[in-house]
């Protein structure tokens, strides 16, 4: 009973779980230019989810993965498998298998396992698939990021404040799988550290270490933006992608239920104040004051729904340096990227580009 | 839903909000906690005391307020310089002593007598003065130690002659007539306090050595930088206060004729309670005579009541301690949070439906289907510009816009790449239009109706209009007048956007959703100005329909377009033209097709239109969301529409990038082209109109061709 009062205390007075502060873009998250500075090998729509299939760099583009020809410099991308659906996630293995998540299915391309598909997981349809991982040729770990909304339907299950995902281990050989963790505000990253792995958590604003056997544990809390894919770097540290920024005018939307619903109900949601990929194509989207133009100058630092980050994380998972494209710049929306010799490709799903950032540049900024 | 925002209309329609903003904008408002305790205690001791609201008790109470009212008067004037003034006890039973000695046992004349025992509490106050003014002692330290050394020289003045001084009485009318004397009913004691309150009132808030006394207890500094001899005034108050409670000593003695060692103990703390209680400020600088007078009312009522309830010794200085702690703790938690509070409440959104949204989906089929014709504007003064609401032509044909840095600007014709400074007004220009003797008119942000003569004289016209009935805040000065229009008989009608925002956050009104603004003509004959039209949602552009009787009006956040007719048959209506816009109207110009402009300065969204029925949301935002991240009416793309004069609209303008002309704010249509403006772009905008008059002059339209 107390904590009930206490919550309504809060939701009155705008403090403790009501309040609306957002954590600023400061150290190693400082804002710079370099995802708009870097030179784009390719526009295409929407690209996402690169990985490296031995040697060869995939990505996805509505339903088709494509091949970045030659050395991912510049030419047309070949395109390699199509599906009926958006492609919502894939993960490559260094023997040539490509694991392809699309809304209700998961299915294996190349090697041995060649055209096999998975349409359930634990007895449930596999209705929204975030991101997937090998771990060793014969499991595979699969986000699930909600049991309410398919992967195109995000922006409806953050405004809904789902936490329905949920984490998987497949086996391949016998489609068995074990829950690693569940209740999770859609998990839409992973990544394996040796036997731990590390999930991104993106309502939760965190990232989470689950260690065989234990519970899920924060492991990078408090971004001040929601957090997408994961890829190891070289170094032995890794890369995190955060696809869209926190706003305080959005967490304040979070609270607030019944303008919630009504906006979900009447606005397309293109046009809700709720995070987005991309931002300011039509003048139907909701803006925020500091965002007016003023002498036909928008500003760096003005208010935005979309933005583009891409963090550098150390071995030990903490933030080092990143790169940015901020409310001025066009590069958001960034949901993947996978380090490519001395660069680091980075798929703009919002911006509908893939960057090509020299990795020397961002030492620059260290 | 429908049911819900049904209640959330009438919720917000029968309870306005607002009014507790403007409230708290108000000075009086610091006594309301005072007199709310007074009512409180009133009704209280009446419902507990038989007979405590009858004449004869109130007669009783009022004759021993008399004496604890001068005495917080003075201690009120010196708090309000910043000081206190302990020592009042001591002297008041000094003062108490020697009436008593000079009376009755020297049996000096009242008229001789009297006025020495002020002056010698003067001294006593002077002496303080000195200490704490001049030689910059601690005030508490210095009249505390003022306290104790009267009281010890009262103390062995009574020890000697206690005795004496009471041992024979006078016979006088007026002595009799300062302790038991009446006037129309009310004890003559509690009269002249009144009296007193009243002059010290004047004093203090109609003349110069008053008012430097708020102003050095607000900021000894600044007053000191003000040229005030702070040193003076700070002394003056104590000697103010000796002789205030110089007359208080003489009531007393004259009424009790009592030379007890209790006179005047612990006084000082009671009348210090009773100035604070009242709502002045330890701090000083905040403060008044009525509030004393009310602190020394509540203070009296208190303790005269408790002591008819019969409570064992100590309950009244306990009662008087409890107080002066609530009063002090009221006082420093009350200057602390106001202006809190006030920011917070300040802005309170109504309810406001908005009309449908019309699509501007070229697919759709609406005259609003969006294109991009502006992109073909050619730039004038770009980046020169910066705040130029609307433009205007002369006779020569060159261009006038205004500048947020209170000029007004002029683009010489004929290729518009001179510019100067035509003429600096010190508030932002708005709306801008030229009357027949080629003289411009401008609307000013913050400052009303002015006239810019041909050879550059500024003339205010109108700053102010009728004050609005029962209205709190004082809505008679303009604080945004923002388009106007000529009227055949020379009268202006302009709008003011807003009466509550000024020109910096002008787009924090669209929040609300209330009718803040209003219609105002300006009458060159009387040179008077009239509200005609009030409560509408930010009324904008203003335009003359051109058959002398009516004109149009938009209201910006509303995003409609009205008609109002000043003169004819239907004199006084109001009819809505345009109910839906799909964007935020503007300015209102005359096109050379007999048909109308109107800017729209930005765009409807719908995230807004739902929050805009959600009062209690928009609310809750403005309090707990920071200022720019507040959700906003898409200012950032704007666009031209043309419709005729039933409202129909014909064809709309577009720069859909918003790249050149993000806002529009104004239009003008002179000589083929339509000129652009926005007042955060950073150029003014020149569009060919395809097969427009070339010879066309909004002006002609008004004042005829020249010959």
């Amino acid at each position: 009973m107390m904590r009930g009062l206490r919550d309504r205390l809060d939701t009155f007075w705008g403090r403790g779980a009501a309040a609306v502060t957002v954590p600023s873009m400061d150290g190693a998250l400082r804002p710079n230019n370099l995802l708009d500075q870097a030179p784009v090998p390719l526009s295409i729509p929407e690209p996402d989810n690169l990985v490296d299939c031995a040697g060869e760099i995939l990505f996805s583009s509505a339903g088709v993965v494509f091949a970045l020809a030659g050395d991912a410099a510049a030419g047309r991308p070949v395109p390699k498998y199509q599906f009926d659906q958006p492609i919502a996630c894939l993960a490559a293995h260094e023997s040539g298998v490509l694991a392809v998540g699309v809304s209700g299915e998961i299915a294996l391309r190349g090697g041995a396992r060649d055209g096999k598909s998975f349409k359930q997981v634990g007895g449930a349809p596999l209705l929204c698939p975030t991101a997937l991982a090998f771990d060793g040729p014969d499991a595979l770990i699969v986000c699930l990021g909600s049991t309410a909304n398919p992967p195109q339907e995000w922006k409806r299950d953050l405004m809904q404040r789902n936490a329905s995902g949920s984490v998987w281990r497949i086996d391949l050989a016998t489609g068995s799988a074990t829950r690693l963790a569940d209740g999770l505000g859609y998990p839409n990253g992973v990544l394996l550290v040796g036997r731990d792995l590390r999930i991104s958590e993106a309502w939760r604003h965190r990232v989470l270490l689950v260690k065989p056997g234990a519970a899920p544990a924060a492991l990078l809390e408090h971004l001040p933006g929601y957090p997408a894919r994961m890829t190891a770097s070289a170094d032995g540290g890794s890369w995190l992608c955060v696809f869209a920024p926190r706003r305080q005018m959005v967490e304040f939307v979070l609270r607030e239920k019944a303008y919630r619903e009504r906006m979900m109900r009447e606005v397309h949601p293109d046009h809700w104040m709720a995070p987005a990929l991309r931002s300011g194509r039509s003048f139907l989207e909701p803006i925020q004051g500091g965002a007016v133009k003023h002498l036909g100058i928008s500003k760096p630092w003005a208010p935005t729904r979309s933005y583009g980050l891409v963090i550098r994380l150390d071995v030990s998972g903490s933030p080092v340096v990143s790169a940015h494209s901020r409310a001025d710049g066009v590069r958001h929306g960034v949901t993947s990227c996978l380090e490519f010799g001395d660069r680091l490709l980075v798929a703009s799903k919002g911006g509908g580009v893939i960057a090509s950032l020299e990795l020397a540049e961002l030492d620059t900024e260290l | 839903m429908i049911n819900s925002d049904t209640i959330a209309k009438w919720r917000y329609r029968l309870v306005p909000d607002h009014i507790i903003g403007e409230i708290l904008t108000k000075e009086w408002i610091d006594t309301a906690i005072p007199v709310l305790m007074l009512l409180v205690s009133v009704l209280t001791f009446s419902a507990l005391l038989p007979h405590f609201l009858s004449w004869n008790g109130v007669v009783e109470l009022l004759r021993q307020m008399g004496e604890l009212t001068f005495v917080t008067l003075g201690m009120a004037v010196v708090i309000m310089a910043g000081g206190i003034d302990l020592s009042a006890g001591s002297v008041f039973a000094l003062a108490n002593f020697t009436t008593l000695g000079l009376v009755n046992y020297l049996q000096w004349p009242l008229a001789v007598a009297l006025p020495l025992v002020v002056l010698i509490c003067a001294a006593c106050g002077l002496i303080n003065g000195l200490l704490v003014g001049y030689l910059r002692l601690r005030a508490f330290l210095t009249t505390l130690a003022m306290l104790i050394i009267l009281r010890a020289l009262v103390d062995w003045l009574l020890f000697n002659w206690g005795t004496v001084v009471v041992a024979n009485t006078i016979e006088s009318d007026v002595w009799d007539f300062l302790s038991f004397g009446t006037v129309l009913g009310i004890p003559f004691n509690y009269l002249s306090a009144l009296v007193a309150a009243v002059a010290l009132h004047i004093f203090l808030t109609r003349m110069r050595p008053g008012w430097h006394i708020r102003a050095v207890g607000g900021s000894r500094r600044s007053a000191h930088n003000a040229g005030i001899d702070v040193r003076r005034t700070v002394c003056f108050t104590y000697v103010l206060s000796g002789v205030l409670t110089g007359v208080a000593g003489i009531l007393y003695a004259a009424r009790l004729d009592n030379a007890g060692t209790e006179a005047g103990v612990g006084l000082e703390v009671v009348a210090l309670t009773a100035a604070v209680l009242g709502g002045n400020s330890l701090g000083g600088g905040r403060g008044s005579i009525p509030k004393a007078a009310l602190g020394a009312f509540i203070v009296a009522l208190f303790t005269n009541s408790l002591l008819r309830f019969s409570l064992p010794s100590g309950a009244n200085p306990l009662a008087i301690g409890m107080i002066l702690l609530i009063a002090v703790a009221t006082d420093v938690r009350w200057l602390k949070n106001r202006n809190k509070l006030l920011s917070r409440i300040y802005v309170s959104p109504t309810y406001f439906a908005p009309p449908p949204l019309v699509s501007t989906d070229p697919a759709a089929g609406t005259p609003y289907a969006i294109n991009n014709k502006l992109q073909e504007a050619e730039p004038i003064g770009l980046d020169q510009v910066d705040g130029a609401e609307d433009i205007a032509f002369d006779r020569d044909d060159n261009l006038y816009a205004g500048s947020r840095h209170g000029d007004i600007i002029r683009f010489m014709a004929p290729d518009y790449k001179k510019v100067e400074i035509f003429a600096h007004i010190g508030g932002q220009p708005l709306g801008l239009h030229f009357d027949r003797e080629d003289s411009l008119f401008a609307c000013v942000s913050g400052m009303g109706l002015y006239k810019i003569t041909r050879d550059r004289q500024n003339i205010r016209l109108s700053d102010e209009t009728n004050r609005t009935l029962f209205s709190i805040i004082d809505d008679s000065r303009m604080r945004f007048a923002d388009d106007m229009d000529f009227a055949p008989d020379g009268r202006v009608f302009f709008s003011e956007a807003t009466i509550r925002y000024d020109i910096f956050d002008w787009a924090t009104d669209s929040i609300e959703g209330r009718g803040n603004g209003r219609i105002i003509c300006w009458n060159p004959h009387t040179n008077t100005s009239r509200t005609v039209l009030s409560k509408r949602m930010f009324p904008n552009g203003i335009c003359m329909t051109g058959d002398d009787v009516s004109l149009f009006f938009a209201e910006t956040w509303a995003g409609r377009i009205s008609r109002y007719w000043f003169d004819g048959p239907r004199k006084g209506r109001v009819e809505c033209v345009i109910p839906d816009m799909p964007g935020y109207p503007d300015n209102i110009r005359r096109a050379s097709d007999g048909n109308f402009w109107v800017a729209m300065l930005g765009m409807r969204t719908p995230a807004l239109d739902v929050a805009m029925k959600m009062p209690g949301f928009r609310r809750r935002m403005a309090q707990r969301v920071a200022f720019e991240e507040w959700i906003y009416p898409n200012i950032n793309t704007g666009g031209v529409v043309k419709f005729d004069i039933d409202g129909k609209i014909i064809e709309s303008l577009w720069d859909a990038s918003g790249e050149k002309h993000p806002m529009i704010t104004s239009i003008r249509e002179h000589k083929g082209y339509l000129y652009l403006a926005g007042v955060y772009n950073n150029r003014i905008g020149r569009y060919k109109i395809p097969g427009a008059d070339l010879e066309f002059n909004d002006r002609h339209l008004y004042w005829g061709r020249p010959q």
